[in-house]
Order: C-alpha cells, then sequence, then structure tokens
C-alpha cells in the first residue's frame, strides 16, 4: 500500500497525522515515521529556511519507482508507504519530508525507511535554495540525474 | 498556422522551426522571471542543440556566467511524458521539455 504527495506549502500544510494513520495495521509489528526537518547551519552558514522546488510528477514517478524496487531489492513484500514532500518555502525546524513505513518486523521496516530517504536524495527530481541570515540566498549544488 | 513564423531562411535554404518551452526547475529558474524559457530550434534538433541554445542564451544574456553555464552542462533534460531523455532525443515537433539541473532534495 503506497500513497505519495507533493504538499504546495503556498495551498496546504503537510500532516504528520495523516501518515501514521495511513499505515496503522494490526498486520504490521513495526512503524517508522521519518520527518526530514530544516536545520540552522550548513557549511558554516546560518540558515534561515529552505525553499524547495520540485518537478512533481517525476518526483511522484520516482516514489513508486523506489517502493515497488523495494520488493526485488529487500525482498520486503508486506508494507505499507507514506511519503509526502513539499514544495514552497521551510521554516527552521518544520518538515520537508515525512516517510512512514509499516512492515512485519523491525528489521524491515528499517531498512525500507533507510532505503526509501537514499534513493529520494539520489533520484527524485527536487530542489533546494538555502536562505541565509545575511538575506543571501543560494541554490544548492546537487547530483546530475543521468539518461537511462 | 502562421507559415511565415515556422520557417526561417539561411543562405537559400528553409527550415522547418520548432518552438520550444523550456520549464525551468531548481537552479535553473534563475535564467528568467518565468517559469519558462521560449526557444526556437531547426526540425529534428536534438538535446545537444538544446544545450548549445540555452548556453548561447546564458553567454549572451548573462555574460557566460560561469555557475549558470556550469549548471547546463549538467543537467538532464525531461520529455512531456515525465521520461528523462538522452542527449541523442530528436526534437520534430513543438513540445515542452524540462530542464532538471543536479538534484538533492529531502
Amino acid at each position: 500500500m503506497l500513497h505519495t504527495k507533493i504538499v504546495d506549502l503556498s495551498k496546504e500544510k503537510i500532516k504528520p497525522e495523516n501518515a501514521e494513520e495511513f499505515i496503522a495495521s494490526s498486520k504490521f509489528g513495526a512503524s517508522i515515521v521519518f520527518y526530514g526537518t530544516v536545520r540552522e547551519n550548513n557549511e558554516n552558514k546560518k540558515v534561515t529556511g529552505i525553499t524547495y522546488d520540485s518537478h512533481d510528477d517525476l518526483v511522484i514517478k520516482s516514489f513508486k519507482e523506489i517502493y515497488n524496487e523495494a520488493d526485488q531489492k529487500l525482498n520486503i513484500k508486506e508494507k505499507s508507504v507514506y511519503i509526502e514532500h513539499v514544495k514552497g518555502y521551510v521554516g527552521l525546524g518544520e518538515i520537508s519530508i515525512i516517510i512512514a513505513v509499516a512492515c512485519p518486523h523491525r528489521s524491515e521496516a528499517y531498512d525500507l525507511s533507510r532505503y526509501i530517504i537514499e534513493e529520494i536524495k539520489k533520484r527524485s527530481p527536487i530542489w533546494k535554495k538555502e536562505h541565509y541570515e545575511n538575506k543571501e540566498s543560494e541554490w544548492l549544488k546537487g547530483n546530475p540525474i543521468q539518461a537511462n | 498556422m502562421d507559415q511565415s513564423r515556422r520557417f526561417t531562411q539561411v543562405p537559400g535554404k528553409y527550415f522547418l522551426i520548432m518552438k520550444i518551452k523550456l520549464e525551468l526547475f531548481g537552479a535553473s529558474r534563475d535564467l528568467s522571471n518565468k517559469d519558462f524559457l521560449e526557444l526556437n530550434l531547426k526540425n529534428k534538433s536534438s538535446i545537444k542543440d538544446l544545450r548549445e541554445k540555452i548556453i548561447n542564451y546564458v553567454d549572451q544574456k548573462f555574460k557566460g556566467n560561469e555557475n549558470l553555464r556550469k549548471i547546463i552542462e549538467t543537467s538532464a533534460f525531461c520529455s512531456e511524458d515525465n521520461n528523462i531523455i538522452s542527449e541523442n532525443y530528436q526534437i520534430d515537433k513543438d513540445q515542452k521539455i524540462g530542464i532538471i539541473p543536479p538534484i538533492g532534495g529531502g
């Protein structure tokens, strides 16, 4: 079972309670909810917030691919996964991503949660523009995507 | 279709012009105040040609800004049907193409 969404912060807020509700099931004995949040320091610069940009369709496509790959690569068949990423301005301490997973056993849940966030970092077309205390801002350098 | 807008004449030859709406994301948004750039390419141009066209645009509008040039050189491109397309992909109709700079969200 999979839920994916890009949350446009100019229209709505991201709601952590929805994630726990989505993955709740007595079929599963282990649940993990991961939150990515904006921290106040990056490479010795005082950060005041981050603007996230996203190619929504490609991001959702990548989330689905990552979910399906978990079947083969991690051999985790029974699972519930909830992934939401925001776009727009996010202040310090606020949530940029929620990854909630539920599996029958804890080792699978830990592996799956870690796998999803690492793959998103590598493959999902999401960009960050950091804003600093001195009012400057910059797009962070990322990793190029390769054509198949 | 306004045929006069669709063809260009270069030393005695006529070329069909493809109109590309280049959708901007991430660092490439610094190329324009809009969410896109409109570019004209010769029929059957490739992504390689499109990349060169954007770099020429950077050279003209941003005095060859090195950061922007590097972003364009390391970007991927995405078709209307949401596939990352190769350098040899042929552009044979008017279309939207997304530019995908190096990524780093989460």
